[in-house]
């Protein structure tokens, strides 16, 4: 009896793998992953919720019945009508068309203050993770001074160095959510690191930064991807929070945090509209976003918690 | 009326995928049985499905009977009854089933006290009476120690005693030793053996491997792909196997006999030095493809005495010669693997391979490339040594295009070429490892070597992490690149039977010393160091172990 050296006709071919991993594909295989086939419904919500938020803020013109600075003298905090679905504010202007607008900044700074943090905090984990060492300390005690600082701490202080609007925010706080972003990634690349097939390139004549950037870096972008979406909600939060501090985006641009500012007055004549939509814009957006972070973390990630 | 009676076992996943199809087998007291059968048989799965441990949400049909009881749609409180008084089971990793924070002793005694009732001293009496029972050298001492002060083999046997500890009538074994070192898998089975005989217990003993089957179980039982195959007393189904597949399982199984357990008749006698030097030029041994003299390497711990991995290890290898290096775990076999890969640093000692000196660790481009020209290794579970998001194809082309200026097209072309050396085809160039079998894995991870073109190829238990079958392939493999390429091996393994395949030489390693080099025949059949005949005796064999082996009246 002999044994075919041929491999068995059991482990024939492979199935056909797709190409390289790249953000459109991993897409695919999130949305295909067994949980996938029945989404359940606040999932589904969730999505469409934060879908139309989205489309709103991009064909805001297209989408808002007037200019968002548009003033109309006759209906001053009016309730809503044909005319004004949402009604209209203190100074007469339409607010389900400062919504829309408002949908920009709200959504726009967090999606940079994500990338921000991400990109900063992967490659400050990627350091730490892949040298160790006193690198990966002196990395170490940093973040954990940076998590000894609110971020709406931070970034009131860059605010004030800089100067008020977006661009400041968002810096500051891209900064002080890297450590998060930070230390998650320093902990899978450690694990990475230990495996095997590290030394297996290591042994065929790779270089250490062609590992880390070409190699490990991939292998845990989707776990650390999936983790930082979950920060999008509370930055989204902070942001707004910003605005209604005065410190964040400007009027007359719409922002959701600046319109629940400049809505305070009106509340106490009655008119609680103009604060409570965008507030509730807020809170919508915020749990539609983390319901979809979980949900990405836990298909990507086996559920990590954040 | 036997012990355990299963009879028309079967297993349905929700899913609707069918793991067992109808299994049917018999235990009676006193007597073993060995379940053997490869990864994914089922013979793990029928054995739990005694003691209750089915898969959650599985669908059991057929009959167990346990002691004249039903365990199929027993109730919970049944089941546990069942486990107090009739059956219990030790595992594969005794580390894994124990609680790391607990004493031996409060291991030991829980049960006692809380199943049987006794008080705190009757239990801890019994405990004692238990550890001494499975041979731990102090028993009152151990109930005072943690776990992790023990070895895997005591702890395997602190394991046997609390399962013990119910006195059952049935021990399900699931690869008890397979975890182990070889004389520590000697020993776990002796005193396995000893209580069976003293408590006329059943024993289901669960094992991938054919000879320590042989060596224990009254009869055998094999299975494959959740059927059974064949039955019979174990003598007779190793020696004369009826199904094809034990037949083919018994011929790949590698023995340390001679002129037995060869996969293919052309690699009978693997010392055939010439054949594999055939297609080297002029034929002559006198290159020496790699010298170490003096190689050491020592671990320094916080606050403990320091590690003597490797203690001046002094070797040659000659160009197209295969030298194995065995020894059991903690021997410093990988860490001199490691050092000869430069991936680990040496304290001491020189290393040269095809006559350069390679006791450093490489710094910067040339260096490391010619490093790794100089050797490749191969790592021991092709699970993790490949990226899982790189396709097979892709780590063989980016190991080409690191080592030559080829374009893409012409890299992928030789990664195809490659890949057809080692018995795959261009399909799975595409394919990602997990979609990969271990056996295809492994080849993979060979091509990729191979594609660097190294003087010397490492190999670190290369096969260990594989099936029988699929081991004896990827032996074969090795031994058809050597001839053809005339490739000079290294190979580090704990098992000689496997290494008596592979190659002329060994090198026996103890506690980071070589104890003894010999060729491979010379060194099986009359070893002259006392811990090479050990390692030699602990090996299981077939009882009556003068009978005819296994392989003659297959072959």
């Amino acid at each position: 009896m002999t044994i075919p050296t041929t491999p068995p006709p059991a482990a024939g071919a492979p199935r056909p793998a797709p190409g390289r991993v790249g953000p459109a594909t991993l897409a695919v295989q999130v949305l295909r992953s067994p949980r996938a086939r029945r989404p359940d419904a606040v999932l589904v919500v969730a999505a469409g919720a934060l879908a139309v938020m989205t489309l709103a803020a991009v064909f805001a013109p297209f989408v808002a019945p007037y200019p968002p600075d548009a003033i109309d003298l006759l209906a001053v905090n009016a309730p809503p009508s044909a005319a004004h679905w949402l009604g209209t504010d203190g100074l007469g202007r339409d607010l389900l068309s400062r919504l829309v607008y408002g949908a920009r900044t709200a959504l726009l700074g967090p999606l940079l203050v994500v990338i921000g943090s991400t990109v900063i905090g992967m490659l400050l984990g990627l350091i730490a993770g892949w040298r160790g060492g006193w690198i990966d300390a002196v990395l170490g005690r940093v973040f954990d001074v940076l998590f000894a600082f609110p971020s709406l701490l931070l970034a009131i202080m860059a605010v004030a160095l800089f100067g008020k609007g977006l661009v400041a925010p968002v810096i500051a706080m891209s900064i002080a959510y890297a450590p998060f972003v930070a230390r998650l990634t320093r902990s899978l690349v450690k694990a990475e690191v230990s495996r095997p097939y590290v030394s297996a390139y290591r042994v065929q004549g790779f270089g250490g930064a062609w590992i880390a950037f070409r190699r490990v870096l991939p292998n845990v972008t989707p776990i650390v991807g999936a983790q930082s979406t979950l920060n999008f909600g509370y930055v989204l939060a902070e942001l707004a929070g910003l605005s209604f501090l005065g410190l964040g985006v400007q009027p007359p641009t719409p922002d959701w945090g600046a319109m629940i500012n400049e809505a305070q007055s009106g509340i106490l004549a009655g008119a609680f509209l103009p604060a409570l939509v965008p507030a509730i814009a807020v809170v919508i957006a915020v749990v539609a976003v983390n319901i979809l972070g979980d949900e990405l973390s836990d298909r990507i990630g086996g559920g990590i918690p954040a | 009326m036997s012990l355990l009676e299963i009879s028309n076992l079967t297993l349905d996943l929700p899913g609707g995928a069918r793991l067992l199809h109808g299994v049917s087998l018999a235990v009676g007291a006193g007597e073993t049985v060995g379940l053997v059968g490869e990864s994914g048989s089922g013979k793990s799965l029928t054995a739990r499905a005694v003691i209750g441990l089915a898969p959650d949400r599985a669908a059991l049909g057929g009959r167990i009977e346990l002691d004249g009881r039903s365990v199929i749609g027993a109730s919970g409180r049944d089941i546990l009854a069942l486990r107090r008084d009739s059956a219990a089971m030790i595992f594969q990793d005794p580390r894994s089933g124990i609680n790391p924070m607990r004493t031996i002793g409060d291991h030991m005694t829980e049960t006692l006290r809380l199943c049987e009732g006794l008080s705190a001293a009757a239990a801890t009496a019994r405990a004692v009476e238990l550890l001494s029972a499975v041979r731990l050298p102090r028993p009152e001492e151990h109930l005072r120690q943690y776990p992790h002060e023990f070895s895997g083999g005591m702890l395997q046997r602190v394991m046997i005693a609390g399962a013990l500890s119910g006195s059952p009538r049935l021990l399900v074994c699931d690869e008890p030793t397979t975890a182990l070192d070889v004389t520590t898998q000697a020993e776990i089975v002796r005193v396995l053996a000893d209580q069976r005989d003293a408590r006329g217990m059943g024993m289901l003993f669960i094992t991938h491997d054919l000879n320590l089957a042989a060596s224990i179980c009254d009869r055998v039982v094999v299975m494959r792909a959740g059927r059974i195959e064949e039955e019979g007393p174990a003598l007779r189904v190793f020696t004369r196997p009826s199904a094809d597949y034990t037949a083919r399982l018994v011929a790949t199984t590698p023995t340390l006999g001679p002129g037995s357990g060869s996969g293919s008749g052309a690699d009978e006698r693997p010392a055939d030095v010439p054949a594999s030097d055939a297609p080297r030029s002029g034929g002559r041994a006198s290159a020496l493809a790699l010298t170490a003299s003096g190689l050491s390497k020592t671990y320094h711990r916080h606050g403990k005495p320091p590690v003597r991995a490797v203690v001046e290890a002094s070797f040659d290898l000659e160009a197209g010669a295969a030298l194995a290096v065995v020894g059991e775990s903690g021997s410093g076999k990988s860490t001199l693997a490691r050092m000869i890969v430069g991936l680990e640093p040496t304290d001491g000692g020189e290393l040269a391979i095809a006559g350069r000196d390679r006791a450093t660790i490489p710094r910067g481009r040339r260096e490391r490339l010619a490093r790794a020209r100089s050797v490749q290794m191969v790592f021991q579970d092709p699970y993790l040594s490949l990226d899982p998001r790189i396709t097979a194809g892709r780590a063989i082309e980016d190991a080409l295009r690191l080592h030559s200026d080829l374009d893409r097209a012409s890299a992928t072309s030789r990664a195809v070429d490659l890949l057809e050396q080692v018995g795959l085809t261009a399909a799975h160039a595409e394919a990602r490892p997990r979609t990969l079998s271990g056996g295809q894995r492994q080849r993979v991870a060979i091509a990729r070597a191979l594609a660097i073109e190294p003087d010397v190829l490492v190999l670190d238990e290369a096969t260990s992490a594989l099936d029988v079958s699929v081991q004896a392939q990827v032996l074969d493999l090795i031994a058809r690149l050597r001839r053809e390429r005339g490739l000079t091996v290294l190979f580090i393994s704990h098992d000689l039977a496997v290494v008596r395949r592979v190659c002329e030489e060994v090198l026996v390693m103890r506690a980071g010393e070589i104890v003894e080099r010999g060729g491979t025949v010379r060194l099986l059949e009359a070893p002259s160091h006392p811990y090479t005949r050990l390692l030699i005796d602990s090996v299981p064999r077939p009882r009556q172990a003068d009978a005819q082996p296994a392989g003659a009246t297959v072959a």
